[in-house]
């Protein structure tokens, strides 16, 4: 997957979410049940008015691990989330939320669908049913393949958020990806946050399409990537999503000319470094706005 | 038909009492007046105090529940309620506005109408104003809503009562207990068809085995918001009444059946339902009913 023209403005996953518990409980006191539509528009709508060409649902239900253990069968959330019997894919979790992001979209933009990864989830539960890691890990990769399965009509790339690869990296991840993008034609992103030097030829020897990290809170990961020999394609973090100082144009272009110098034309998307949920709303939107004017800036100028 | 192996607490207000293992007291039910445009004393008095008639006829425990939907609504619903339900008897005020919500605590309390009053009702976006309210102005009981935006399933409720989910500052029965009520109700909040509403109803057991306390629900709710049900139009008012049964079934202790008027419909279900319950589990489990039972009452079988 080599970028024959600019590389798109890209998002992780998560925006910050404008939800009114008052109007959702309004709105359930009238018999209503959908008082995340205006929540996930309203994330998309201002996704695209910064200037992200692949966009997102905005994950703005729960956190995003939350989002998939309530959905699967097998999982609860209670005070802790717990896997309670056999992990089970009984319907669509996240299609209504993508279907709508298609719809507001209108074909302007692509668009992103995201699972949380098996690993992740894995690391996020406590097991009081399977005790065997593996067993567990391998019924979510074939649950969250199933999901995958149901977002393709409507999506452009599916994404894959394995933020816990940086802590430790299962010898079993190769399998375990493939089992989460069997049949998947589309494009697949892999996005790892935290400190990857240690596992970066592991990283870039998985069948994925797309590999996401961190550059702009470690950009000493460049250094790594460029001691690496690879055409993997790079969606490369431009921006901190841990900060809400608001990244000059001028800085991130000298970042995205660094990344340049390291990968080329194999960067295909530009984005924060992770999932923006933890910013104000105002905060986020102009990181995002910045970022579309240094992509202009370095790859169009 | 259910026996809990929690402990299950009795909530006893006037002359009705709530909860308890399944078949011991009656379920009760709550007749609405008021939903709509302004209170017409004069329309819903006759259906009122047919709906006390018939209680005592057949041993089904009733509360009326009042709708309050504006500020100049309060002197006429509660001089209505002085008038019309009898002093031995509670009532629960149905307020969904945040600000008439502390008008009428203040209103409730100058009449000394509180110890007599349940609360309708505390859930996720309850106020720091009104946390404030509920406690110089507090109720006897407390009905607690919890409908969890993130979580439709039975999961979802238990995380709503214990940790707020994240939409409230603690979890809800936390909360309740701050502001200083000491008998509680839970409302498993029915949904809209097609969005897991049948899991209000599976709620019933999960709330009463994991709290021990009195729940019920609006199961009347889904009926209503069936569409399908207008080819039916003739025998909707069958259907909502029967859905009722659903309450006595799961183990619920209450439902919130909607329109008094409807209580010459749903009243003889809950008994009939009650009934079963209560042969059953006085056969299985031992459990007695008490002398106000609709089977102790409807003696002649």
């Amino acid at each position: 997957m080599v970028n024959k023209g600019k590389p798109l403005v890209s998002v992780i996953g998560s925006f910050p979410a404008s939800f009114d518990v008052h109007s959702c409980m309004d709105s359930y006191f009238k018999g209503g049940s959908g008082c995340w539509s205006k929540v996930v528009s309203s994330a998309v709508n201002q996704m695209v008015n910064s200037g992200v060409e692949s966009v997102s649902d905005g994950q703005v239900r729960d956190i995003f691990t939350n989002v998939f253990i309530r959905g699967l069968g097998g999982c609860r959330v209670r005070e802790r989330c717990e896997v309670v019997g056999p992990v089970l894919w009984n319907n669509p979790i996240t299609l209504e939320d993508v279907r709508l992001t298609r719809e507001l979209t209108k074909g302007s933009c692509e668009v992103l669908g995201l699972v949380a990864g098996p690993f992740t989830l894995l690391r996020s539960v406590v097991d009081l049913f399977y005790h065997d890691e593996k067993e567990l890990c391998f019924d979510f990769a074939r649950s969250l393949n199933k999901e995958l399965k149901a977002l393709a009509p409507f999506v452009d790339m599916v994404g894959i958020d394995e933020p816990f690869f940086s802590n430790e990296f299962p010898e079993y991840a190769k399998e375990l990806l493939g089992v989460v993008v069997e049949g998947i034609s589309h494009p697949v992103r892999l996005h790892v946050c935290g400190d990857v030097k240690e596992i970066v030829p592991d990283l870039l020897d998985l069948d994925v399409d797309v590999l996401s990290h961190e550059f702009c809170v470690r950009p000493q990961l460049f250094d790594v990537f460029s001691e690496c020999s690879s055409s993997k394609s790079m969606c490369v973090g431009a921006l901190r999503s841990d900060s809400m100082v608001v990244e000059s144009i001028e800085s991130i272009c000298s970042h995205l000319r660094h990344a340049v110098e390291v990968f080329d034309d194999r960067i295909v998307q530009v984005s924060p470094d992770c999932g923006l949920r933890m910013l104000s709303l105002d905060v986020a939107c102009e990181k995002l706005k910045n970022l579309y004017s240094a992509r202009e800036a370095v790859f169009c100028g | 038909m259910f026996s809990f192996s929690k402990k299950q607490e009795v909530v006893s207000l006037c002359d009705v009492s709530f909860g308890g293992q399944p078949g011991r007291f009656p379920t009760v039910c709550f007749g609405g007046v008021f939903f709509r445009g302004k209170p017409k004393v004069d329309v819903v008095s006759d259906d009122v105090s047919a709906m006390y008639e018939l209680s005592k006829k057949l041993g089904v425990p009733v509360v009326l529940d009042v709708f309050i939907r504006k500020s100049e609504y309060i002197v006429p619903v509660l001089d209505f309620v002085e008038e019309y339900v009898p002093e031995s008897t509670p009532f629960s005020v149905d307020i969904t506005d945040a600000s008439v919500k502390l008008e009428v605590l203040k209103e409730l309390d100058s009449r000394n109408l509180l110890d007599r009053t349940i609360y309708n009702s505390l859930h996720v976006g309850v106020t720091e104003k009104e946390e404030l309210a509920l406690k110089n102005h507090t109720p006897a009981v407390c009905l607690v809503v919890a409908f969890n935006p993130r979580d439709n399933s039975p999961d979802g409720r238990f995380e709503v009562l214990s940790s707020g989910a994240g939409l409230a500052r603690d979890g809800l029965l936390s909360i309740v207990g701050e502001v200083g009520f000491d008998r509680v109700l839970v409302d498993t909040a029915a949904l809209s068809p097609g969005n897991c509403s049948g899991a209000a109803l599976s709620s019933l057991a999960v709330v009463k085995e994991e709290f021990g306390l009195p729940a019920g629900c609006a199961i009347h709710n889904v009926v209503e918001k069936s569409l399908w049900l207008d080819e039916f139009s003739d025998v909707r008012g069958v259907v909502d009444a029967a859905s009722n049964a659903g309450v006595c079934l799961f183990g619920g202790d209450f439902c919130l059946f909607g329109s008094a008027a409807s209580a010459r419909n749903v009243l003889p279900v809950v008994a009939w339902q009650d009934i079963l319950v209560s042969e059953y589990v006085q056969n299985y489990f031992g459990i007695e009913p008490e002398k106000c039972h609709p089977r102790m009452v409807l003696s002649n079988g």
